[in-house]
């Protein structure tokens, strides 16, 4: 199934074809994939991240489903 | 020593007299609305003689104490008629403490409406009024190279200044204070307290700290030791230590458009399509490319250091780097993808001495009206020009986003007290509507950022589209919001204090090692709330009602997308965010 996985601030920098850039990426896997393995399969560090799928947020045992948008972020907040 | 120094605009006199025994524990915000409240009519116009211009920096001020550096302007609010307090960075408010000034009261009127005054208070504690009406019209640039023309070449000093909105007495008018480097470029920017200042006579301020040494402690060690333990945790915490100061507050565009709550084309969808163009991470890669400065501190001491310079195509300076609200006001609000338009946008009004927040919402309401296009910045920037002119759009568009949508048939204005909606629909994020709804100020994000639990995990977690939990979540923010604006720390201290413990210890450590009185949690809190205390009854007084604090109506009617949803938090959970004020105002002794 295909998913769009988006990656942003520092975190782009670990998009798995090196190029950098916040645009999504159509990630190919297999049914019942979780956030958790994709997060291992990009090799994020372990640090706090927050994360949506589909503009929802999502605990990272979330399984994915086709055309899902995974978007995770470093923990980041402004005004 | 603090003292409240009172200018009279009406007869010119300057007075200096200690500030009263009670308001030991007051600074900044605590201080300003104090003062309105005791001393303003709730009825009075709010561009007359009885309205008064109140400046305090924190009761931090003047200190090494990290992030400590803000100043609060107060005055009854010719926008939204009730007490405001807006708060500025810049480095006025250190100038001020450590000339031992707590609080600066402009009151009264002069006679005579085309002059322009310019107050100057030397280090030496010598203060003057002098009148400068070639200055009339000018724009805070130019004010402030005027200004410097008046200073000797080896001086030290922070400027306060007015653009020509303010002297127009818009009631979209800000406050400009300086940064380190003397630009005039951060604003006390809501409420249009340039309109007071404006009614006053008072072109710019200039206050001097040439040689002044930081305010003394009642126990220099332990005050020490409180610094270093306050600025480890702002350095550690990942957005105080690492977010904030790699990519600004324009950081949020991404992750508030990813949730569905970034407002498009005058609040009319929760997403926009052009955010990577102007996100902060886009902004970054600009900035640098092009020689701008993408990290300094507003004020001296700032640990954070989410500032930034934008330059132009040229690679010259523009204006500040522009904050997340400012680039969606004049960004997304009104459909315009392009951050060169957007800086040259932010110029303009910070020239004018505008709030962007009001002007870009103003901009997008007029854009909804059909007469200029959304996503046209040129002809955005068309309007906003006929301001200095004072044309009869300028003036309209002056007067901010309810004024104009009405004077246009405009459907849906996002205001709440007659204040523009901030940079975060309340629809998918139901937590930051009931700070906009409820709010002392109008509609104001900072006044209670409910963002962080909704939306960033921080400090907590709830459901950003569902209404439990939010009004307690609101609650807590608000009231610790207004003690951290009376200690004159920056709110984006807030995120790690949320978080970190020893973040909030180090707070009343530095209180009482500096002031010599007992701080502990609660006695923190309860400044927050004696503050919203006084601002809650001076706006009953001024006519306010629970009525008041609503969201306009279609938030609750008009689903937004992605989300569709609508805003559902009751009206008696939007009454019960103000439950703790009858008893506060018993304790305090007022009604
Ligand atoms: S964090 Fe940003 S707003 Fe706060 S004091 Fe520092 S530069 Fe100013």
């Amino acid at each position: 199934m295909k998913v769009d996985v988006v990656l942003f601030a520092h975190l782009a920098t670990f998009q798995p074809d090196g190029k950098g850039g916040r645009h999504s990426r159509a990630f190919d896997l297999a049914e019942g994939t979780i956030i958790a393995e994709v997060v291992e399969m990009i090799g994020l560090p372990d640090e706090p991240r927050v994360v949506f799928v589909n503009s929802r947020h999502a605990p990272e045992d979330q399984e994915l489903f086709e055309g899902d948008r995974l978007a995770i972020f470093p923990p980041v907040a402004g005004g | 020593m603090r003292d409240i120094v009172r200018v009279n605009m009406a007869t010119g006199a300057i007075t200096r007299e200690p500030l009263p025994d009670g308001w030991a524990r007051y600074g900044g915000r605590a201080l300003t609305s104090a003062l309105v409240f005791k001393e303003v009519p709730a009825d009075s116009d709010p561009l007359g003689p009885d309205n008064k211009l109140v400046f305090a920096p924190g009761l931090l001020g003047g200190t090494s104490a990290p992030n400590g550096g803000r100043l609060s302007v107060g005055a009854k609010s010719p926008l939204t008629g009730g007490l405001k307090e807006a708060n500025v960075g810049g480095q006025a408010a250190h100038a001020l403490a450590k000339q031992g000034i707590a609080a600066l009261v402009i009151e009264g009127k002069p006679a005579d409406a085309a002059a322009r005054y310019l107050l100057v208070l030397e280090a030496d504690g010598a203060m003057k009024l002098e009148r400068m009406d070639a200055w009339a019209g000018l724009g805070n640039y130019a004010t402030a190279d005027a200004i410097k023309e008046t200073r000797p070449a080896d001086d030290r000093y922070a400027t306060i200044t007015n653009g020509p909105a303010g002297e127009m007495l818009l009631k979209a008018a800000a406050i400009a204070v300086s940064d380190p480097k003397m630009y005039p470029n951060r604003f006390a920017g809501r409420g249009g307290l340039g309109a007071v200042m404006g009614s006053k006579g008072l072109k710019a301020i200039v206050v001097s700290d040439k040689g002044l040494p930081y305010v003394e402690h009642a126990d220099k060690d332990a005050f020490n030791a409180a610094v270093k333990k306050f600025a480890n945790a702002l350095t550690t915490h990942a957005v105080s230590g690492q977010a904030l100061p790699t990519y600004g507050t324009n950081v949020l565009a991404n992750i508030i458009n990813e949730a569905g709550g970034y407002p498009t084309r005058n609040f009319s969808a929760g997403q926009f399509e052009g955010v990577e163009n102007i996100s902060g991470e886009t902004m970054r890669e600009m900035t640098l490319e092009r020689g701008g400065n993408v990290k300094h501190g507003c004020h001296t001491g700032c640990v954070i250091q989410c500032s930034r310079y934008w330059y132009d195509k040229d690679g010259h300076y523009k204006t500040k780097g522009m904050e997340y609200e400012n680039v969606w006001s004049l960004g997304a609000d009104c459909g315009i993808d392009d951050l060169d338009a957007i800086g040259d946008l932010d110029r303009e009004v910070s020239d004018l001495g505008l709030d962007a927040i009001e002007m870009g919402a103003t901009l997008a309401v007029y854009m909804d009206s059909g007469k200029i296009a959304f996503g046209d910045g040129a002809a955005a920037l068309a309007a906003i020009k006929e301001i200095w002119t004072g044309t009869e759009l300028g003036k309209t568009l002056g007067q901010g986003a309810e004024v104009t949508g009405k004077a246009f048939g405009v459907k849906n204005i996002p205001v709440v007290k007659h204040q523009a909606l901030p940079a975060y629909d309340p629809r998918p994020i139901q937590g930051i509507g009931v700070t906009y709804a409820t709010s002392t100020q109008g509609a104001d994000h900072t006044a209670g950022y409910s963002i962080t639990a909704n939306v960033l995990a921080v400090g907590g977690s709830v459901d950003p589209l569902k209404p439990e939990g939010q009004a307690a979540l609101s609650q807590g923010l608000q009231i610790a919001t207004g003690m951290l604006d009376a200690f004159g720390l920056c709110i984006f201290v807030a995120f790690p204090v949320l978080d970190m413990p020893e973040a909030f210890e180090a707070i009343f450590e530095l209180a009482e090692a500096h002031t010599g009185l007992k701080w502990d949690a609660d006695a923190l809190m309860q400044v927050g709330k004696e503050t919203l205390t006084y601002e809650r009854l001076f706006n009953e007084h001024a006519g306010f009602t629970n009525a008041d604090d609503r969201l306009p109506k279609y938030f609750y009617e008009e689903k937004l997308p992605p989300h569709n949803v609508v805003f559902t938090v009751t009206d008696e959970e939007l009454d019960s965010v103000h439950d703790f004020v009858p008893a506060v105002a018993a304790s305090l002794g007022i009604k």
